[in-house]
């Protein structure tokens, strides 16, 4: 398991981080959420030690993280950083050294992860003769060439074409089925909905959701049940008891039940009317969950 | 799967890099060729004016042996060596002194009227020395009319009080062109230390590099590294200079240049660590290459004043400045060597100078080690050092 613990940080008086906690399990892939300046930065690189936290650690199978046990982590920081002059294979080879691989493991680590990546045919190039897309592959490939036992990638899929993320996304998951658990950080929650196990969303210092996609969802109080009547009358499931009208439009109609309503008392209201096209739970996006879980508490907020 | 390497294996990695990164860079090549140059051209320079000293070409008509020796003895009292040349008659003289073949013709030199053949100027060394030889001749000739003969004088032997002073001299010029070279490689490793630095600030690859490995082991690895690899180029040049200067043979005494040599390889190590110390130092605390000479300007300061106090010390070994500037450290490796060749340097003297230096190498590595670690992550405008003392390191 890699446990992040009740991580506390500050910058002077900006408190950045107030107890971040959440857990990856080995072949697991996370997906860590949170608005700009959020804080998902500064706990990845605290876990790198890159960052030192006020209060809390990052363990991996019960250890806290230390120098020795970093080595055995992949990384990408969120601020892309490689030897401009240094050819593509022969930086790869240096990274995989450092992670303790020996000269010649680490020569074709080197050439595996190029023709894996799409760069066969730039190992002895110059990093900046590349382009951004490609150099953004020469750095996923140097988080992925130390052989890690876990991977931490800070924005991996940013300034990625969707080409790009498709062969990213088939390296992650390959990871994932390997045992590595795997944490990422995105913007692009659709991705993250595609790709990711579990989710965690920041905000406010805090880890104010986490869980599965599914799990999120039943955690969202008010599901909702979308129901269509072409030829109902305005109004039809006001009289079912335990349910509230959210919109209706032309027989659309986006319903929230009580805790304890039966919705098949809703399917046999709808059915009295007449004919029913759609009747379903509309299951929200994460973007819905997103928004929802960072919206500021109107408590905390005044 | 993998074991995390140790330190020392992370070192080792990063020092690799640094080397097998600069014995590529057309920058080091081409500088390592200049510096070797230089040493050589300074070598021949040395051969072509000093040494044996000067020499002339003399022609002759209707000359003989006795004309010949006459030349030549008269161009050694002046220090002279004189070549001669027989012509058949003076047409073919004049040629050859149009020619350049010969700075001068004396024709008829034995007879009563002889006549010196110059190109445009009576006052050279040449007609000087042809003069010499006439009156030489002439004397010798009435002398014998007269019966006498003349026996050479005798040869006489010097008595040299202080044999070491000239035989210093040498050593002296050894130990400053050895300054020469210590002072340019200083700039250039120093500049390679800090571009080194920068490169990695501002490329942003420091924070991946952090992620596996400390501070002060990517520092170590950088400065030992390319102190290897500046060692390595003037064990070189050293090696140059001293077969060049026994091939050539402008030295006289092997065993004194190969000391010097070896004092000032000794004395690149103490300034090397000084100076990559302080330079890596200054440089984390930018992070672009335009900013490095606001930071470096004041060290590269030092090293000119120490440079310069080393040239007049050479002129000067027992002074005072040169005397109190060989103990601080920073200038001492510039100034020292330079002494201990001019035999002003008391042992005591280099050992105080060289505890010294090793002082402040401790200090300047571990505060300049705080610093770097402090400074490193920090990219974007240039970090105040007593920021950088502050901040947190990783």
């Amino acid at each position: 398991m890699l446990e992040f613990d009740g991580l506390v940080k500050s910058y002077g008086d900006n408190r950045v981080l107030q107890g971040v906690g959440f857990t990856v399990a080995p072949g697991q892939m996370f997906g860590f959420c949170g608005s700009n300046g959020a804080g998902k930065t500064t706990t990845m690189r605290i876990a790198m030690g890159l960052a030192r936290a006020d209060a809390g650690e990052v363990r991996w199978r019960g250890q806290a993280l230390d120098e020795a046990s970093r080595q055995r982590i992949g990384y990408m920081p969120e601020e892309r950083g490689l030897y401009p002059k240094m050819k593509v294979a022969q930086q790869l080879a240096y990274f995989a050294r450092l992670h303790g691989l020996s000269s010649a493991d680490a020569a074709v680590a080197a050439q595996h992860w190029t023709g894996r990546l799409g760069l066969a045919d730039r190992r002895d190039e110059q990093v900046q003769k590349l382009s951004l897309g490609n150099q953004q592959r020469v750095q996923l490939a140097a988080a992925l060439v130390g052989r890690p036992e876990v991977l931490i990638l800070d924005e991996p899929f940013s300034g990625l074409d969707p080409v790009g993320v498709d062969s990213l996304a088939e390296a992650l998951l390959e990871q994932c089925r390997a045992g590595v658990p795997v944490v990422f950080s995105s913007h692009q929650l659709d991705l993250v909905e595609r790709l990711c196990d579990a989710v965690g969303i920041l905000a406010r210092g805090t880890i104010v959701a986490s869980g599965t996609v599914p799990e999120l969802r039943a955690a969202e109080g008010g599901r909702q049940l979308r129901v269509v009547v072409p030829d109902a009358p305005t109004g039809w499931a006001g009289a079912v008891p335990g349910v509230r009208v959210v919109s209706e439009q032309r027989g659309d109609t986006l319903l929230e039940l009580d805790a304890g309503t039966d919705d098949q008392a809703v399917l046999a209201a709808a059915l009295r009317t007449g004919r029913v096209t759609h009747f379903g739970w509309r299951e929200p996006t994460l973007v819905e969950l997103f928004r929802e879980a960072v919206a500021v508490p109107p408590a905390v907020a005044a | 799967m993998t074991a995390a390497p140790s330190t020392a294996a992370r070192i080792r990695l990063v020092a690799g890099r640094e080397i097998t990164t600069r014995a590529r860079d057309k920058g080091f090549l081409i500088s390592s060729a200049v510096i070797v140059l230089l040493v050589l051209g300074v070598m021949v320079f040395q051969l072509l004016s000093g040494g044996s000293g000067s020499s002339t070409a003399i022609g002759t008509v209707d000359g003989g042996a006795q004309v010949e020796q006459a030349l030549v003895r008269s161009g050694e009292q002046v220090g002279t060596e004189v070549t001669v040349t027989e012509y058949a008659d003076t047409a073919a003289a004049r040629q050859a002194v149009t020619d350049g073949d010969v700075d001068a013709v004396l024709v008829g030199a034995a007879g009563e009227d002889p006549q010196v053949v110059v190109e445009s100027s009576r006052d050279g060394a040449a007609s000087a020395i042809a003069e010499t030889a006439v009156g030489a001749l002439s004397v010798a000739r009435q002398l014998g009319e007269q019966g006498v003969s003349l026996t050479p004088p005798p040869a006489i032997s010097y008595d040299v009080l202080d044999p070491s002073t000239e035989d210093r001299g040498q050593a002296v010029v050894v130990a400053l062109l050895g300054v020469v070279v210590l002072y340019a490689l200083y700039i250039l490793f120093g500049q390679f230390v800090a571009q080194g630095v920068v490169e990695e600030k501002s490329s942003r690859v420091v924070e991946l590099l952090l992620s596996t490995m400390k501070p002060w082991q990517l520092l170590a690895g950088k400065i030992l590294g390319l102190g290897l690899l500046g060692l390595v180029q003037i064990v070189l040049i050293a090696v140059v200079g001293v077969t060049g200067a026994l091939a050539l043979d402008v030295v006289d005494l092997p065993g004194q240049l190969i000391g010097t040599v070896l004092v000032v390889i000794g004395w690149f190590l103490l300034g090397y660590a000084l100076y990559a110390s302080v330079f890596a130092t200054a440089a984390s605390l930018v992070s672009r290459q335009e900013d490095l000479p606001s930071v470096l300007t004041p060290t590269t300061l030092l090293l000119v004043v120490g440079f310069i106090v080393s040239i007049q010390a050479a002129q000067d070994p027992g002074s005072t400045l040169a005397t109190v500037t060989s103990f601080v450290p920073g200038m001492s490796p510039l100034v020292m060597p330079v002494r201990i060749a001019a035999g002003e340097a008391a042992g005591w003297e280099i050992a105080v100078s060289v505890v010294i230096m090793l002082l402040a190498i401790a200090l300047v590595v571990r505060i300049g080690g705080r610093v770097y670690a402090g400074a490193l992550l920090r990219t974007g405008s240039k970090v105040k050092l007593r920021e950088a003392l502050r901040a947190e390191r990783v």
